[in-house]
């Protein structure tokens, strides 16, 4: 029988091959940049001892984009629709995050009214990233012809309610661009608030059909038990953030210790987990929902009234300049710390803008909770840390 | 000659009517999945899409055949054949209707678990051959799965053997047609021996959650990585005229086959077959799927322990159970 | 009816065997006809989709196999596997390090084998189309047959495109141009199979709020115009240690973070992990030319490179402590890997993109660009639509 070990010490990503048994016939298994279950592009090179993974090389960059030297290129004011496709799944926290950056140097406070809005916009785009992930993630478990796949197209089903409720705002599905700097662009519409109770009533209502098949499944819970433990220290040290970092005990949300938009007038309860394995970040997903649907039902009824951008609209890009100086910003988004660190000169152009991707920390957990696992485990720990690539690549 | 002449007849008639067959359980089960799924499923081609599969063979047969220049010239097209065949060739001896099947073999049994046991070489062959990582491990993973799973399948299958003392399908039947269907008494050895039939045959025929030689998110598509056209959909046919043959095995073997009242014998046949298939589907639509150390586990710590007690239970139940 | 030599680019140039043995055989031709249409049929309904999907698209992709459209419905399905796929469906931006693969895949696929272009990145490269990374468009390197517009199209979209990929196919067997004009049966075809939550009346009601909130817009017209005061950069006469920890958890000094000596760096890290800042969170270079510094910095100052430095204590009354390190050209700066082990894969993006040399970092390749890519993007004096791909 096939012994499948879990190794908690720390590995190290960079160890030499020869090091292994020599007498072992290594199989180099390239797994991705196009692999259907790699989460976008995404290449491992796996090598393995039988099915068991003694070594991975991973490799990024598939999709980079260049989004941060475009960045540079263009004016602030045109920056919000291109982070949008950085974290594809959740494009609102993208431009928040940006915005709140430029917010900072300049020194704007935003009306409450707007902090307000985006709060709401944050926690509901959580709960369609976190159902995103959770269909993704059976996909990985179960197959695109198989139980993963009904799970699947029904968390989709769910998700498409939140994409409608954002239309209603935006008019767009997707990308979104309603943040600017000093507010929003999109005030809700009438009578949203009692879609979103509607929408979050029928996703609150299939909650239990999630968990029937996933922690109260036996199967899912062999799979996830055990399986990819990462421990909290190297957690830290990797710098990964979000639900990842919750599982492996750290109690740590920018949400409640760190408050931006409306969190500080709220109380955020923190879901967080010791095991560090795949189940415990399922667990923390799975309570976000939920935590995530009271956030926004305690927020919807009560949005104050008020201006909903503290400046006027930008009419010239290139007249909007931010006076010199430094400036970082990080939120949580449902991945973990999205930052953005500007650096700006004084003109309508930044002179550096770097964004700190929470997917690009959890990938880079891989070398180190890898090794030992099977090619099964693998691709389950890496649905579990949720990568976009999008973001990671950037 | 004549005879020759007739058991080639029948070969082509049955073999063409498990493959319509086959077209009609494929369309079913993507309408069921996708009821399951919350969506329509197949609709554009033919009343309520009933001729998707048949689109779909027009299509696959107009594919370019390619063959990687690295693969094992022979064996690569041999091994979408083989398994065809092997699905196919256990058909041979299902009982149709009251002393109805295309071969009366006294042996009918071991031949279909002989076939069955087979049915792992093909999906070896192609995994092998591919010359390609991931159909490999996919052919590797078969071959652990399928030997083993087909020690609790025949451990199973020796329960009906012992209890009704004969290994010819149509006596098994006929017995349970005039007594009582097997899964209903003994039910206490019927029943579990049902069980562990259907799960075995659920690992033989590579569905989830024992589908870990396919294995889509690991394995791309596991040993048919590298087929394309006509090659890919004889296996994807085997892998369904083998899923449905077991099916008919199945309901031979527990729930007395054709017998059923007021109307013929096929009748009973294929609507038992078809809500095992069913429930085949529903299962394969609705779990997640094992690990391959995992899937070796449940076999060799519950099912074969469990069914070495079922056959010494039923060789008791015959020496001193009431008789009949 | 006159079936025709196909050309090499129409996307059906393959020729089953049988199908040109058929052809041939005297007396068939009548029937050769019903065939066609017969294996035409077979061919458009069954559509089976290779997802190449690589960024936002990708995921409308999947919306538009799950069950509000449910591409299903059209025979089409996805698979994992190029051997077994008719159509590529490119959604996404496809980068110089991905186009190869894209190639290969495609390579891969069996004839007769069809190609979407989903979303302005795969027709053009959208606005990523001048950057350095970036293929502009896909047809520059793989020849393309329907293409969907949108970033990113919508799910009904992509299901229309295919529909005109059907079009398309039965138009060429039969030898004829391919219909250019949209076909409003079609779009009929391309409604929802799953009513939307809010439906018909929704148009009117939306409408209205619009209205309302223009209303609301224009009556809070009357605010501040874009005024904004700088807040006040802190004094530096401050200590170091006071400097590192911003007062608010998110922000730091308004000039940059504290510079502190190279040699000192490697130092300062090791006292603030002991501190409590064990959260690596990021790790930034920035490229600034001769004459250009920091705020506050001396105007004429030589070319130099700053890396900053951001780490956090965690949990409740979380801080960010940030320190920056000056650089000449060329000079190297002490690795953080063995402190944090998240070091890695930053300080080999930031060397990647900015150029910085990290000495004692145990593996110091590209993370973004290929490997054997020359230049650093991300200098202030890289100019960013140089050619860097042969395919522009």
């Amino acid at each position: 029988m096939l012994q499948v070990t879990t190794i908690t010490r720390r590995v190290d990503p960079h160890l030499a091959l020869d090091l292994y048994d020599p007498e072992a016939e290594l199989l180099l298994l390239h797994f991705g940049p196009q692999h259907p279950s790699t989460h976008g592009v995404f290449r491992m090179d796996l090598y393995l001892d039988g099915e068991i993974v003694v070594k991975v090389v991973p490799y990024v960059g598939y999709l980079h984009r260049a989004v941060e030297k475009l960045c540079e290129k263009l004016t602030y004011a045109q920056i919000t629709p291109v982070v949008d496709k950085n974290d594809y799944v959740a494009p609102m926290t993208n431009e928040q995050a940006i915005n709140m950056a430029f917010e900072a140097l300049l020194g704007i406070e935003v009306p409450r009214r707007a902090r307000w809005i985006r709060t709401i916009f944050a926690e509901l785009q959580r709960i369609a990233s976190h159902l995103l992930w959770l269909g993704t993630f059976a996909l990985d478990l179960g197959g695109a012809l198989g139980g993963g796949s009904t799970l699947f197209l029904h968390c989709f089903r769910e998700r498409e309610l939140i994409l409608d409720l954002f239309e209603d705002v935006t008019g767009a599905r997707f990308h979104y661009n309603t943040h600017t700097v000093g507010g929003n662009r999109h005030d809700i519409p009438a009578g949203w608030s009692a879609k979103v109770k509607a929408a979050l009533d029928v996703i609150e209502s299939r909650l239990p059909d999630y968990l029937s098949m996933t922690l109260a499944n036996r199967i899912f819970l062999d799979r996830t038990r055990g399986v990819g433990v990462l421990d909290g220290e190297l957690a830290l040290e990797l710098g990964v953030t979000g639900p990842i970092l919750r599982a492996s005990g750290v109690d740590h949300d920018l949400r409640r210790d760190a408050p931006f938009h409306a969190y500080d007038e709220l109380e955020v309860r923190v879901a967080t987990e010791t095991d560090g394995d795949c189940l415990a970040r399922a667990k923390v997903r799975l309570r976000e929902i939920e935590e995530s649907i009271r956030l926004v039902r305690s927020l919807v009824d009560g949005v104050p009234e008020g201006v909903l951008n503290a400046a006027r609209p930008i009419k010239q890009p290139a007249q909007f300049k931010i006076p010199a100086g430094q400036a970082y910003v990080g939120i949580e988004t449902p991945r973990g710390e999205l930052g953005t660190y500007v650096i700006a000169d004084g003109s309508a152009n930044a002179h550096r803008l770097k964004i700190r991707p929470p997917s690009l920390h959890a990938l880079s957990a891989l070398p180190h909770v890898l090794p030992g696992a099977t090619v099964s485990d693998a691709v389950v720990i890496l649905g579990s840390l949720d990568p976009i690539m999008g973001e990671v690549d950037r | 000659m004549n005879e020759h002449l007739r058991a080639l007849l029948l070969a082509v008639v049955v073999v063409n009517t498990v493959l319509a067959l086959t077209t009609f359980a494929i369309w079913f089960e993507r309408k069921f999945a996708g009821r399951m799924q919350s969506r329509l499923g197949p609709t554009r081609v033919g009343p309520f899409g009933l001729l998707q599969p048949v689109a779909d063979a027009f299509k696959l047969m107009q594919k370019e055949s390619i063959r990687p220049r690295q693969a094992d010239r022979v064996l690569f097209e041999l091994a979408p054949l083989l398994g065809a065949t092997c699905a196919l060739g256990a058909a041979a001896v299902v009982p149709l209707a009251p002393g109805v099947a295309p071969a009366q073999l006294d042996l009918g049994l071991l031949f279909v678990l002989a076939i069955g046991a087979v049915t792992v070489l093909p999906i070896f062959i192609a995994g092998w051959s591919s010359n390609n990582k991931f159909a490999l491990l996919g052919g590797m993973r078969a071959i652990a799965q399928s030997i083993s799973y087909e020690v609790p399948l025949l451990l199973a299958a020796l329960v009906p053997i012992v209890l009704t003392g004969s290994m010819d399908l149509s006596e098994i039947v006929r017995q349970q047609a005039e007594g009582r269907w097997l899964a209903v008494w003994p039910f206490f050895l019927g029943l579990p021996a049902f069980a562990i039939f259907l799960l075995a045959m659920l690992a033989e025929s590579n569905r989830i959650p024992f589908d870990i030689p396919e294995a889509e998110s690991e394995l791309v598509a596991g040993v048919t990585t590298e087929y394309t056209g006509m090659k890919f959909a004889l296996f994807y046919l085997a892998e369904y005229a083998h899923t449905l043959i077991a099916s008919a095995l199945a309901a031979a073997l527990f729930l007395g086959g054709w017998d059923g009242p007021i109307a013929p014998g096929l009748h009973w046949l294929l609507l038992k077959t078809f809500v095992l298939f069913g429930f085949i589907y529903w299962v394969r639509w609705s779990l997640l799927r094992f690990r391959s150390d995992q899937l070796l586990s449940i076999c060799w710590r519950w099912l074969v322990p469990a069914g070495v007690a079922l056959v010494a239970g039923a060789g008791a139940w015959v020496a001193w159970g009431p008789t009949p | 009816m006159a079936v025709r030599p196909r050309t090499v680019d129409d996307g059906s140039s393959f020729e089953h065997p049988l199908y040109t043995t058929l052809l041939n055989t005297p007396g068939l031709s009548v029937s050769v006809a019903a065939l066609d249409d017969l294996l035409t049929w077979g061919l458009t309904n069954s559509l089976w989709v290779f997802p190449m999907a690589t960024s936002c698209c990708g995921i409308e992709l999947m919306a538009a196999a799950a069950s509000r459209v449910d591409l299903d419905r059209m025979g089409t399905i996805v698979r994992g596997t190029p051997r077994q796929a008719d159509v590529m469906v490119v959604a996404g931006t496809i980068t110089v390090k991905m186009a190869p693969r894209v190639k290969l895949l495609w390579d891969q696929m069996p004839e007769p084998k069809w190609c979407i272009a989903m979303g302005s990145c795969a027709i053009s490269g959208d606005f990523y189309r001048e950057l350095y990374s970036v293929v502009p468009g896909i047809d520059t390197f793989m020849p393309v047959d329907v293409y969907v517009p949108g970033c990113p199209p919508n799910p009904e979209a992509l299901m229309h495109g295919l529909l005109r990929l059907q079009e398309k196919v039965r138009a060429s067997r039969r030898g004829e141009q391919v219909v250019r004009d949209p076909n409003p049966a079609l779009l009929a075809i391309t409604k929802p199979s799953v009513p939307r939550l809010v439906d018909a009346e929704r148009t009117a009601e939306i409408a209205a709020a619009q209205e309302e909130s223009a209303a609301t817009s224009t009556a809070a017209e009357a605010r501040a115009p874009l005024e904004f005061e700088a807040p006040a950069a802190r004094p530096a006469d401050e200590g170091l240690e006071r400097r590192l920890h911003a007062d608010d958890a998110a922000h730091f000094p308004r000039e940059g973070p504290a510079l502190v000596p190279v040699e000192q760096h490697l130092a300062l890290a090791r006292q603030l992990k002991a501190e409590g800042f064990r959260q690596l969170v990021s790790i930034v270079a920035s490229h600034w030319p001769a004459g250009r510094g920091r705020q506050g910095a001396e105007p004429a100052e030589s070319e130099h490179f700053e890396v900053a430095y951001l780490v956090r204590r965690v949990g409740a009354g979380s801080r960010l402590a940030a320190w920056a390190v000056r650089l000449a050209p060329g000079e190297p700066v002490a690795s953080l890997v063995p402190l944090y082990a998240g070091a890695d894969w930053q300080e080999r993006e930031q060397y990647d993109l900015v150029g910085v040399p990290f000495a004692g970092h145990p593996d110091l390749r590209r993370l973004m660009m290929p490997e054997n890519y020359s230049g650093h993007p991300l200098r202030r004096d890289f100019a960013s639509d140089s050619p860097a791909a042969p395919w522009r």
